[in-house]
């Protein structure tokens, strides 16, 4: 899987969980922070993602990354980089 | 060995003065739907008359007020577990057990980490009452810990800000015994996760550094991993069915749900609309008190314990899952069984009652107080508190009983009661 279409994933699950950024635009640029999803909100996005992409890992391996654009090329990473 | 250990009597203190969080939201300019999400009404502010030893007195004197003479000489050990200390080396635990009046065949010390420290402290007194190495003995244990961080410096208030709204104070104390009428522990039924992250710390006296994302993801990490190590240890254990009622360690109420619809999902792939009446039913009394005080830290399982105590449906003996958190990071997920005595038990504290009697401060008194110029800071050597810094809130605990700080005096806190 490219890290586009983890970022397509990503995106996707973002507007399921905060359905108020339905219509926004959002990109590899993007961090969820700035786009006003909470703490909890992230965490969930991470969960259903990881969910997706059939990823048992810890949590906190998924922290430090500063946009949407670095966390699909940590998750990639994390899938084998297949 | 003993048969039996587990809290015998529980106390919660919740300070003199409270300020209203959604006020503080908007002072603040918050978003206030987001602040919906907090699961937040109140958060306790401590005064310069309070320290983590008032506190933690304040909420130990009605239980120990409570016991014959014979009962008080039996408690022979005092815990206290804070990430508020006083001191490098005198724990506050010595002048809990002075000021409580205790018999000096006494174990006293302090527990540190972080949120995890009154787990810690419940399982070492526990353990000590199984042992049965002084059959018939009783320990104390009191979390206490209170927030002060904006003190340091304009740096310190731009740290705090993410937690602002939830950081509380208080404290619980809780008698240990092999006479448990508030909590049975389930002997040997835990799980426990812990391994070194930097998500949230305290590196000075006044000031809390963290990262609330790596908290969130390190606490949801330790709930799933907890769970699990609970469930290798008892056989038939299920997350769903094993526990009437549930009390998590509580930052802030969203956090919880948050971990349980992930442990939900995980476990049992259940939909939104099950997990939301499950999390009602099974861990909305648990934040009965918690989002009147804050984040009360090593304390705030047990608050959320009391608070299930005070208002939940318990007509039957039934089971409670508590879960514990400690930034750092080290967990534990563990059980008992409470009964409708352990409720009218509880109940009886007037918990509530004590946090209506707060003073409601202003966002002016809550920024004065922020600037902390009459709070006697860690290392002090000498100084006295000037108590009607608020004159309202002073006002409130005359002729309470209550325990205040009144003075350093080389270094030695100085009280009385008023």
């Amino acid at each position: 899987m490219e890290s586009d279409d983890i970022l397509s994933i990503l995106i996707g699950q973002i507007r399921e969980v905060v359905p108020e950024l339905v219509d926004h635009d959002i990109g590899a640029a993007d961090s969820m922070a700035a786009l006003g999803v909470d703490s909890v909100e992230r965490s969930e996005v991470l969960m259903n993602t990881l969910e997706i992409l059939g990823l048992d890992l810890p949590m906190v391996q998924l922290h430090g990354p500063r946009n949407l654009g670095e966390l699909a090329l940590l998750l990639k990473a994390k899938c084998g980089g297949a | 060995m003993a048969l039996t250990a587990g809290i015998e009597a529980l106390n919660v203190y919740g300070g003199a003065a409270c300020l209203d969080v959604r006020e503080l939201c908007v002072h603040r300019g918050l978003d206030m739907p987001r602040f919906d999400n907090l699961l937040m009404r109140e958060k306790t502010v401590a005064l310069p008359f309070e320290d983590p030893i008032t506190f933690a007195v304040n909420a130990a004197k009605p239980l120990v007020d409570a016991l014959s003479p014979s009962e008080r000489a039996r408690i022979e050990m005092v815990v206290t577990c804070t990430e508020s200390g006083i001191d490098f080396g005198k724990s506050i635990s010595t002048y809990v057990h002075h000021h409580l009046g205790l018999a000096g065949n006494c174990r006293l010390f302090e527990i540190k980490q972080a949120c995890y420290s009154g787990t810690a402290g419940l399982q070492m007194a526990v353990n000590f009452i199984l042992s049965a190495t002084s059959p018939g003995a009783k320990a104390l244990v009191v979390c206490t810990d209170l927030s002060r961080f904006a003190l340091a410096d304009a740096a310190a208030v731009q740290e705090w800000a993410y937690s602002e709204p939830s950081s509380g104070a208080g404290a619980v104390a809780l008698l240990v015994s092999d006479t448990p009428h508030i909590l049975r522990m389930d002997v040997g039924a835990y799980g426990n996760h812990g391994f070194e992250v930097m998500d949230t710390c305290r590196p000075g006296p006044d000031t809390e550094a963290g990262d609330a994302d790596l908290s969130l993801l390190a606490y949801l990490d330790c709930c799933e991993r907890c769970w699990k190590d609970y469930a290798r240890r008892v056989e038939g254990a299920d997350f769903n069915h094993s526990f009437s009622y549930l009390s998590f360690h509580t930052p802030f109420g969203g956090m919880v749900k948050g971990a349980h619809r992930a442990l939900m999902r995980k476990l049992f792939k259940a939909k939104p609309d099950e997990i939301e009446a499950d999390f009602s039913r099974r861990l909305g009394p648990s934040l009965t008190f918690g989002q009147r005080v804050g984040n009360t830290a090593g304390g705030s399982v047990f608050l959320g314990l009391a608070g299930l105590l005070e208002t939940a449906p318990i007509t039957e003996p039934c089971r409670i899952g508590l879960f514990s958190y400690g930034s750092g990071c080290c967990s534990e997920f563990y059980s008992g069984v409470v009964s409708p005595d352990s409720q009218r038990r509880v109940r009886a504290m007037g918990i509530g009652t004590g946090l209506d009697r707060r003073y409601r401060l202003s966002i002016d008194e809550y920024e004065k107080l922020l600037r902390g110029d009459h709070v006697i800071r860690f290392g002090q050597k000498d100084a006295t508190v000037a108590p009607d810094t608020i004159a309202g809130a002073w006002n409130t605990v005359q002729g309470s009983g209550r325990l205040v700080l009144d003075a350093m005096v080389g270094y030695h806190r100085q009280y009385r009661f008023v």
